[in-house]
């Protein structure tokens, strides 16, 4: 009871927590007893080599996996039993390491998924469309022209199939997804991977912009392996280590570090024998 | 919506968002209903029965093509739909109803609606392992429904309801809607006219709102589907309940437009062909469903003529089943996109014409 009630009082400002969160499969240890707390408004990233654990901490947040140990807090409520799509009716939404968009849509279908949850017409008024779920629809089509589509700069590829985008349009369109959502916490993996040096300029600015913008006030989670952006971007950061946590604190900090230092020489060493 | 004729711009979402979204294109709906509300049943009565096996067909394939083409769940049951919609409404026909209700023509709307109810919740109940299991082993499901339903539940129960041992019959003079008897060809026909485009009408307008989109969504990535906030159990199961629904409107029209059932109607190649049609129409398009549909219409009518001609007293039967099985391995070898597609391509190479490039 005790510590419930040292929950409700953090809630204030704490909006997601993990609490000592083991996950195994099988006999791989992916996270070994990892905590973290996310503020609202921050923008908190995560750092470690390849097969740290990263992708697998944000499929626990989202709930595609379910950690045998600990808890996960958001709000100050216990959701490990909450389906993802449960999650993101509290307002949580992500992209994905490699590309999850809806390949043979077009950019505006893609949005439009994002919205499903602020549309509310049902079975029987869909299937009749006109009336109810018309006004719907073309509401949801004047958000996200106005909101989703203006803000990325996306207006000459919304009728375009997404498979055929290059792969950094691609991404920013996974971003006006997860956005169409609104959500209050957006788990965003590897956003920058694989852009050019100009895309990942415009995608730091979009991030940057959600975060700080009035309109969104989005806290982020930011898993990147792009140091400059990392330390540019974050109010803090948690480095991670082959399911180990190594420290959760200031970008400067962290790079003051020298175990940081160490597990990211180490990953160099990891690339130079892989390829 | 996302080809648009050459040359169309729009100043509203609301205009971009159409249906039909140039005159040229209203124009052209307005003479298909012209052809097939006048043309058809007055001047091409010798083909009217082709035509209601067209409409059976493609309403049988329209719920197929729901759940496969955009839901994704595989299914090779769906006659044991159509046979509930069909034996519920000759079924529920024998209620005693009160007389006034047989005049003013509303038990036939009220058991039609009944029964598709009815085949859409046993839809729902065999999609329930859709909740756990993907691809070979929802077919597998699937195929218990078939069985189970027709060969078992069907067969060896129901069929033998009031002591019959055959048949079921329906007198046509009580398939009565309002003050409209639907006895004649020429009123099956029109029935299953306004049946196909009202159920066309329904998935067209699901697929182009939430529900059609979760469900495109399912087919295509549930994971990040789910990430988006859709009940992925949730959606499939409406899936199932609409294809269902369909089959049991279908099943109900076979057989008010036989006005006698057989189990031998629903048997497990029935389920074959619906899913043979939109292999052939092409997968998760409502035309497709049409043009599949009318291909095998064709391709029956043909091999009769030929057989006729050639005064061959062969089992068409047989022929049929070659003739079908060899149409779609066609198709997968060379159009794996179905016809809908070479549509869609002929369309597109007119609208750009003469400058196709
Ligand atoms: N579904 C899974 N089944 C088995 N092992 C997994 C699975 N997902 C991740 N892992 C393992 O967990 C470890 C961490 O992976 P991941 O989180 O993807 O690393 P990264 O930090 O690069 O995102 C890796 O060793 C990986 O092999
Ligand atoms: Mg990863």
């Amino acid at each position: 009871m005790v510590e419930q009630n040292e929950h409700d009082k953090k809630s204030g400002d704490i909006l997601l927590e993990l609490e000592d969160i083991y996950m195994y499969f099988g006999k791989v240890c992916a996270l070994n007893g990892i905590s973290m707390k996310v503020r609202k408004g921050e923008i908190h990233s995560v750092i470690g080599p390849n097969g740290a654990g990263k992708t697998v901490m944000m499929n626990i947040i989202n709930g595609i996996y379910r950690p045998q140990k600990g808890s996960i807090y958001y709000k100050g409520e216990r959701i490990n039993k909450l389906k993802p799509h449960k999650r993101a009716r509290l307002g949580l939404s992500r992209t994905f390491q490699k590309i999850e968009l809806f390949g043979g849509m077009t950019v505006l279908d893609n949005i439009r998924l994002g919205r499903h949850l602020h549309l509310k017409s049902g079975i029987i008024s869909g299937s009749i469309y006109i009336g109810k779920t018309q006004r719907e629809e073309i509401e949801a089509r004047r958000f996200i022209e106005e909101e989703i589509i203006d803000l990325l700069e996306i207006e000459s590829i919304r009728k375009k199939t997404v498979h055929m985008l290059p792969y950094g349009l691609q991404k920013r369109v996974e971003l006006g997804r997860a956005l169409a959502l609104e959500p209050e916490l957006i788990i965003l993996d590897e956003p920058l991977a694989g852009l050019n040096l100009e895309e990942v300029e415009d995608m730091a600015r979009f991030i940057l912009d959600i975060n700080e913008e009035k309109r969104w006030k989005v806290t982020c989670i930011l898993v990147e392996h792009d140091m400059g952006v990392v330390m540019d971007l974050s109010d803090r950061v948690f480095v991670l280590n082959f399911g180990n946590m190594i420290m959760d604190g200031a970008p400067k900090d962290v790079q003051a570090n020298p175990d940081v230092v160490k597990a990211y020489l180490g990953e160099e060493d990891l690339y130079s024998t892989r390829r | 919506m996302a080809y648009l004729p050459c040359g169309v711009y729009h100043e509203k979402y609301s205009q971009d968002q159409a249906f039909w979204q140039t005159n040229f294109i209203r124009g052209k709906m307005v003479l298909l209903a012209v052809f097939s509300l006048l043309v058809i049943p007055i001047f091409l009565t010798d083909y009217l029965s082709e035509f209601i096996l067209l409409i059976y067909w493609a309403m049988g394939a329209l719920g197929v093509q729901l759940l496969i083409g955009f839901c994704g769940q595989l299914t090779l049951g769906h006659a044991a739909f159509l046979a509930v919609g069909a034996y519920s409404s000759f079924l529920l026909m024998t209620l005693p109803w009160p007389m006034f209700m047989h005049q003013i023509g509303a038990v036939y709307p009220l058991v039609l609606i009944i029964s598709a109810i009815i085949a859409g919740l046993w839809c729902v109940l065999f999609g329930l392992p859709s909740a756990r299991v993907k691809g070979f082993y929802l077919i597998l499901t699937t195929m218990a429904a078939q069985f189970i339903t027709v060969d078992f539940f069907i067969a060896k129960y129901v069929s033998q309801i009031g002591g019959r041992q055959q048949d079921l019959t329906l007198s046509s003079d009580l398939v009565k809607i309002g003050p409209w008897t639907i006895d004649s060809k020429v009123d099956i026909y029109l029935f299953g006219v306004i049946l196909l485009v009202i159920s066309m009408a329904v998935v067209a307008n699901l697929v182009r709102s939430k529900t059609g989109r979760a469900w495109i969504a399912i087919r295509d990535n549930d994971i990040a589907g789910e990430a988006m906030g859709i009940n992925i159990i949730g959606y499939k199961l409406y899936a199932f309940f609409v294809s269902g629904f369909i089959g049991g409107l279908t099943g109900a029209f076979w057989g008010a437009s036989r006005n006698i059932i057989s189990v031998e109607d629903f048997l497990f190649g029935k389920s074959l062909w619906l899913v043979g049609i939109i292999l052939i129409g092409g997968v998760g398009s409502l035309h497709g469903v049409v043009f599949g549909s009318l291909f095998m219409v064709f391709l029956i009518w043909a091999l009769q003529e030929i057989v006729g001609m050639i005064g061959g007293t062969g089992n068409i039967i047989y022929f049929k089943e070659i003739a079908f099985g060899l149409a779609i391995c066609g198709f997968l070898l060379f159009e794996p996109n179905g016809l809908a597609y070479r549509w869609w391509q002929s369309k597109n190479y007119f609208n750009l014409w003469p400058f196709s490039y």
